[in-house]
């Protein structure tokens, strides 16, 4: 294998592996804020990038528009399915609350092929498919730009995080919830903030992918890969869900070049039984442990 | 012991329903068919262009013009989601139930194979499956729809290696059963010109990157990159061969993805695939039989745009017209079953003039296209597959 076709594929990699990230950091604002693991994660984001569409195709809008569409509509759908469902199950166990999320999934799908059909529909991008050169080296501008998009909206996270109020909040909650409540802190509005944030991150992504893979109501199972990477980096860590979405998205793409490619889909997977076997806590996980 | 008694009375009641020398789906003044096919799940738009905007547009055209010997013809139709066991218990329904007269044109190939013993054991024809495996081959009371398979791969084998003469070949195919029937068949073919394939590289459903699988397929140097995929991954893998720029390959596709969905999806990252083509282009084809399907079409849907699947519908709706006008007025199953195996020669105006014959395949012809601006061009008249 050549050099320059290593390089595509490794950056390749990287920009699905960015996509991955996103996701995982998604499942982890919810998980950190509510403790529970949202499953609907990948058909919030399915929806929201078909409502951009939507808008797309009614009224022809330029792209960051639909971006802005497509953020909003995630917006108000995380809003609502907080407000709507998960607020009334707060008294419920996690894995109670896991199986509603399981359903709302289901529902979310379900609406969508109502309202979309089963089919495939090509997606507009930001970034072209011809490949720039850079000295032998070929790369797709569209590889670049969800990388680049990534990693600006890792930063914006991390901003908000550690310079805001409510990020602090949102820290303090997941840190502990009752000293947090005993602090002041509205425990409810991190709630509604955790599900509106992981919401948008999801919208982006949905945007930034759809080009690639498509928009259909399919779409959705992206997730799948966003658990996996958080799995893998440490479930709960920010940098952690990074850093898994990243080896993700290069081992899910190395492993078929050197080995047959039927093997694609399992090598994560190894992977992550591996990690786990030797790291419970994940690539940057902190291990806990908890006084008895 | 009542309930002993229960399948017995059954039994008695199907017999003394079914008066001897009558035929079970065909009165005075009726021909009842029914089908299986997929109006929710993958193939949704396929099923219902086939079955309520294709076979039943030929219908009204029939029963418009006096029905066949005095019969309207009458459809009812199931839906199975592409789901087996749906497409059994519909089947089964339409048999003992509805009484039909023979299935028509159920759809894909895991259904379709699900209920080929059942009707094969009731006597019940199964016409024109829509799918492209050859499991339907060596039965009596089934004619195959689409073209089969290893038909295409011969078509395409012996158009690329023999006229085009191109000496390396590979291919990126689906991991699963539609995608190795063609590997399979390709390397059978190609054995015959003395070649076999260079690079063969699988794509799962479902799957976001296909870089490293061409990248691999680069490495291997092909002439021609055979796509055995669904649209979708289809249209990934062009898009991916236009990210690294790699131009030295001619991309083909194989015949069921030789249709416009895919072409709009991928952009103009599929200008210059080629492929087998099965049916002529719905929306320009001037040949007389097409023609003839716009004005129908035109005249019952006018809101319904032509497509190639509404067209495979209309030609298995124009194949069961003729087989049994030909059985006559006494039709039975067997009867159209021997009319069907005697037609030799007929024109449609669609596809090439068609001899059936004991094979019991019904579309055994293609023809070579390229995607120029959007649309695909024709570059050879019918090519042969015997």
């Amino acid at each position: 294998m050549s050099t320059a076709a290593l390089v595509h594929v490794v950056v390749s990699g990287l920009a699905t592996g960015s996509i991955y990230a996103l996701m995982a950091i998604s499942l982890v604002i919810v998980y950190n804020a509510t403790r529970t693991l949202n499953f609907a994660q990948g058909e919030m984001l399915m929806v929201s990038t078909f409502v951009g569409w939507t808008a797309h195709q009614w009224l022809r809008l330029p792209l960051p528009l639909i971006m802005l569409v497509a953020v909003v509509a995630a917006a108000l759908l995380g809003w609502l399915i907080e407000r709507a469902v998960i607020r009334h199950s707060i008294a419920a166990t996690h894995f109670d609350v896991l199986i509603i999320t399981l359903g709302l999934s289901l529902v979310l799908r379900a609406a969508a092929v109502l309202a979309w059909t089963h089919d495939e529909f090509p997606f507009p991008s930001f970034f072209a498919d011809r490949p720039i050169a850079l000295g032998p080296v070929r790369v797709a501008p569209v590889s670049l730009g969800i990388i680049g998009g990534s990693l600006l909206l890792m930063l914006a996270l991390y901003g908000l995080f550690r310079g805001t109020r409510l990020g602090r909040a949102m820290r303090a909650v997941a840190q502990n919830q009752r000293a947090a409540r005993l602090m002041g802190i509205s425990v409810e509005r991190v709630y509604s903030a955790s599900w509106i944030l992981a919401a948008v991150v999801g919208g982006i992504a949905g945007v930034l992918i759809a080009p690639v893979i498509f928009l259909s109501s399919k779409m959705g199972l992206v997730a799948i890969n966003g658990f996996t990477a958080a799995v893998l980096g440490g479930f709960g860590s920010m940098p952690g869900a990074v850093v898994g979405g990243m080896l993700l998205g290069v081992i899910e793409n190395l492993a078929p070049l050197y080995l047959p490619s039927g093997i694609k889909h399992s090598v994560p997977f190894l992977l992550m039984i591996a990690i786990l076997l030797v790291r419970p806590s994940g690539v940057l996980g902190r291990a806990r442990r908890r006084k008895v | 012991m009542r309930a002993r008694l229960v399948p017995f009375l059954v039994l008695l009641a199907a017999f003394a329903a079914a008066p001897a020398g009558a035929q079970q789906g065909v009165t005075d003044a009726e021909i009842l068919l029914g089908g299986s096919n997929s109006f929710s799940g993958p193939l949704a738009f396929t099923g219902e262009q086939m079955t309520k905007y294709g076979i039943d547009l030929y219908f009204k055209v029939v029963n418009d013009g006096g029905g066949i010997h005095g019969r309207r013809i009458r459809t009812v139709y199931y839906d199975d989601g592409y789901k087996p066991q749906e497409a059994v218990a519909n089947t089964k329904k339409l048999v003992e139930q509805d009484r039909v007269f023979a299935i028509i044109a159920p759809q894909g190939s895991p259904p379709v194979v699900a209920t080929l013993g059942y009707l094969e054991e009731q006597k019940v024809p199964m016409l024109f499956p829509y799918q492209s495996s050859p499991v339907t081959r060596g039965k009596k009371y089934v004619f195959q729809g689409m073209t089969v398979s290893d038909r295409s791969s011969v078509m395409m084998i012996d158009y690329l290696a023999g006229q085009r003469k191109y000496k390396r070949f590979a291919a990126i195919y689906q991991d699963d059963e539609y995608g190795k029937s063609f590997l399979t068949a390709f390397e059978k073919d190609l054995g015959r010109h003395g070649l076999k394939l260079v690079a063969s590289e699988s794509v799962k459903r479902g799957v976001t990157d296909v870089s490293a699988q061409i990248a691999k397929l680069q490495a291997a140097k092909p002439d021609v990159t055979f796509l055995v995929l669904v649209p979708g991954p289809a249209a990934q893998a062009l898009k991916e061969r236009q990210k690294i720029g790699w131009t030295t390959t001619l991309m083909v596709s194989t015949g069921p993805l030789t249709d416009e969905r895919y072409l709009a999806l991928a952009g103009e990252a599929a200008e210059g695939v080629e492929g087998l083509s099965l049916w002529p282009d719905p929306l320009t084809s001037e040949l007389p039989g097409v023609k003839l399907y716009r004005q129908h079409m035109q005249k019952y849907f006018p809101k319904n745009e032509p497509n190639r699947y509404s067209i495979a519908g209309y030609f298995a709706g124009m194949l069961f017209a003729e087989g049994a006008k030909r059985a006559g007025r006494a039709l039975t199953r067997d009867s159209l079953i021997a009319a069907l195996e005697g037609i030799k020669g007929f024109e449609s105006g669609i596809l090439a003039p068609l001899t059936i014959g004991p094979d019991h395949e019904t579309q055994k012809q293609g023809f070579w296209v390229r995607v120029e601006k959007g649309r695909f061009k024709t570059l050879t008249d019918w090519l042969k597959s015997e």
